[in-house]
């Protein structure tokens, strides 16, 4: 603590002006993404646009997770919410094409940050906080599930809803898998650079504060109860736009999309980049997500047992998230061998 | 008043298996303060041990003395093993439990393939009582959680292991300065909560379809049991039964179940903003 403080003080305005490491590494991650097309065939571009989807989705989690050190069990709700939000007003309501996709976004979006207030408004002002909060927001997406599959004249009940249409912006359709990879890859970037923008900012020291010691930083004035709501808020809301473009690429909804196995596997993508880092969920999300196209090969059963063990892993082995731990292992190795000589 | 009796008895029902999934999760939460996601897999156990035991031609009584046994051993061998190392960190330990949670349910599926298990209880016919017929098996069920709960209740207040408990959830620290050992205490507690959890199942299994999943309904309800009523003590633990489980009954008479459960928890997490703390805390 002592020295990240004096780090802090004695760092030149030169290095603070400089671009920190995961911002280069975020850098590097888009423009690799942007030249994805020119290598990859269509088909393999509509997976790759839906992992660039649930990275957003990763990301949003990061947001509330990563920087309040308070865990969301339930973030699938409001990626659920979202692509539920999107589906219902495309094939319930008759609106003009042309503004379909605008009033789906809003509506899906606008739902979840409605539900987000409402129960964040409840638990965060009533002082729940950690565990407690993580099994508020399990329950949470428990009720959401059995709503999306009971609620049946709405949502479809099992089978779900299927014709939601492409995105169309203005006129603009992304109707073409490269359109629609480059619209999601659009939203990634926006959703990576804001989000980096505010948490490298004064809100991020605040968030920081409240993580280390909620009681002080509310001794030092700052009104901790609302900046975690706002912070819950834009977080599930980020979630529900990832969520609504989603179910625009796939062109359907169903209950998986609001199911707790979802909620817990976000947490696995997030912890595995490391979380608090933003561009480490990402990274995470790919990189699990390929491990789960592997071993769903071999046996669809693995895949729980495979999850669950990654959480136990996780906690055992390397509880800082994947790169911290691989880091470590490498300075280890390279202050080993400066020694043993 | 024909109406009242099945109602109050459907209530009776759904409190009684709460109180005695509840007691466990309360008693780990409020002792350790680890959140153990996979508790709801415990009933799931306890089930299955009676299916195990009918498929060989076993009795339900048989399943009813098996299954807390089963429960306890697999709770105490996880508690050794993975449980005592995740105490320090209630985050920890909600990610090791569910990642618990998710292997045992799979491998519950892989053993005994996914279609719903059908078993039957030991009394088949009906009562009537005041008009109104109801099931007998219903009413066992009742009067046994509700004398497994006396019982529990019992063991706290009059046992040597109850009081060393009491004791190592006001104070960890102070109870083993006295000279009682928590690790045992502790390992004692996880596994006497699952042996609860699995003795509920095999309670609940005639009732219901028997899946890999069904645990997680109970979870979700009993971790709500905690927190409205209070964790840590057992007059909280029964005014939360007694509010999820009456309230979750009453509703689901008005309007459909899942409409139910979802009010239910709008109501939980309201009354979390006036008392954060449960009802009735410890």
């Amino acid at each position: 603590m002592k020295a990240a403080i004096s780090q802090g003080r004695s760092a030149t305005p030169a290095t603070r002006r400089g671009l920190r490491p995961t911002t280069l590494v975020a850098i590097a991650t888009l423009v690799v993404l942007a030249a994805l097309p020119l290598f990859a065939k269509s088909y393999a571009l509509t997976s790759y646009r839906d992992v660039l989807l649930l990275a957003v989705f990763a990301l949003s989690l990061d947001i509330f997770w990563g920087r309040t050190g308070i865990l969301s069990f339930g973030h699938a709700t409001f990626f659920g919410l979202g692509a539920y939000g999107m589906a219902v007003v495309a094939i319930h309501f008759e609106i003009d094409p042309a503004w379909v996709s605008l009033a789906g976004l809003l509506f899906g979006v606008g739902l979840a940050a409605a539900v987000a207030t409402l129960v964040g408004y409840f638990i965060l002002y009533g002082g729940v906080r950690g565990a407690y909060f993580t099994i508020v927001t399990l329950a949470l997406t428990l009720i959401a599930h059995h709503v999306a599959v009971g609620w049946s004249d709405v949502t479809g009940g099992d089978s779900g809803l299927i014709g939601v249409p492409p995105i169309t912006l203005f006129g603009y359709a992304f109707i073409g898998s490269t359109e629609s990879y480059y619209l999601a890859l659009a939203v990634l970037t926006v959703a990576l650079f804001g989000s980096m923008r505010l948490l490298h900012g004064r809100l991020g020291l605040v968030l920081a504060a409240i993580r280390d010691s909620e009681t002080k930083a509310r001794t030092l004035g700052y009104r901790t109860d609302r900046t975690l709501l706002l912070t819950f808020v834009a977080s599930a809301s980020l979630a529900a736009l990832a969520g609504a473009v989603y179910a625009a690429g796939t062109g359907f909804v169903a209950p998986d999309f609001i199911a707790l196995l979802l909620s817990t596997e976000v947490i696995i993508w997030v912890a595995v980049g490391g979380s608090g880092t933003l561009i480490g969920p990402v990274i995470g999300t790919a990189i699990v997500w390929k491990l789960q196209q592997e071993i769903s090969s071999i046996s669809i059963a693995a895949w729980p047992i495979a999850l669950g063990s990654f959480f136990i892993l996780l906690v055992l082995v390397f509880p800082q998230g994947l790169p911290a731990y691989l880091l470590k292992k490498v300075r280890a190795l390279r202050s080993g061998k400066g020694a043993a000589p | 008043m024909e109406s009242f009796v099945p109602f109050a008895l459907n209530a009776l029902t759904l409190i009684s298996i709460l109180l005695i999934v509840s007691i466990g999760l309360a008693i780990i939460f409020g002792l350790m303060n680890v959140i153990n996601l996979a508790h709801g897999e415990f009933i799931t156990i306890g089930a299955f041990t009676l299916v195990a035991i009918q498929a060989v031609g076993g009795s339900f009584w048989l399943a009813l003395l098996a299954a807390p046994a089963v429960g306890y051993a697999i709770g105490f061998a996880l508690e050794k093993t993975l449980v005592v190392r995740v105490y320090r960190n209630p985050l920890h330990a909600i990610l090791v439990t569910w990642g618990l949670s998710l292997i045992i349910q799979q491998v519950i599926q892989l053993i005994f393939g996914p279609a719903p298990q059908r078993v039957v209880g030991p009394f088949p016919g009906f009562v009537t009582i005041a008009g109104a017929n109801y099931p007998a098996y219903r009413l066992f069920l009742i009067g046994f959680a509700l004398s497994v709960f006396v019982g529990v209740i019992l063991l706290f207040k009059k046992s040597r292991f109850g009081l060393d408990l009491r004791a190592s959830i006001q104070s960890t620290e102070m109870a083993s300065v006295m000279g009682v050992n928590a690790d045992r205490i502790n390992a004692q507690a996880f596994a006497f909560g699952a042996a609860l959890a699995a003795l509920a199942g095999v309670l609940l299994a005639p009732l219901t379809a028997v899946t890999a999943y069904m645990g997680i309904n109970y979870l979700a309800r009993s971790f709500f049991v905690v927190l409205v009523g209070g964790a840590g003590s057992i007059s909280g633990v029964a005014a939360g039964s007694g509010i999820i489980g009456g309230l979750e009954t009453a509703l689901s008479y008005q309007i459909p179940a899942t409409v139910a459960q979802a009010l239910v928890l709008i109501l939980a997490i309201v009354i979390l903003r006036f008392r954060p703390r449960g009802i009735l805390p410890s």
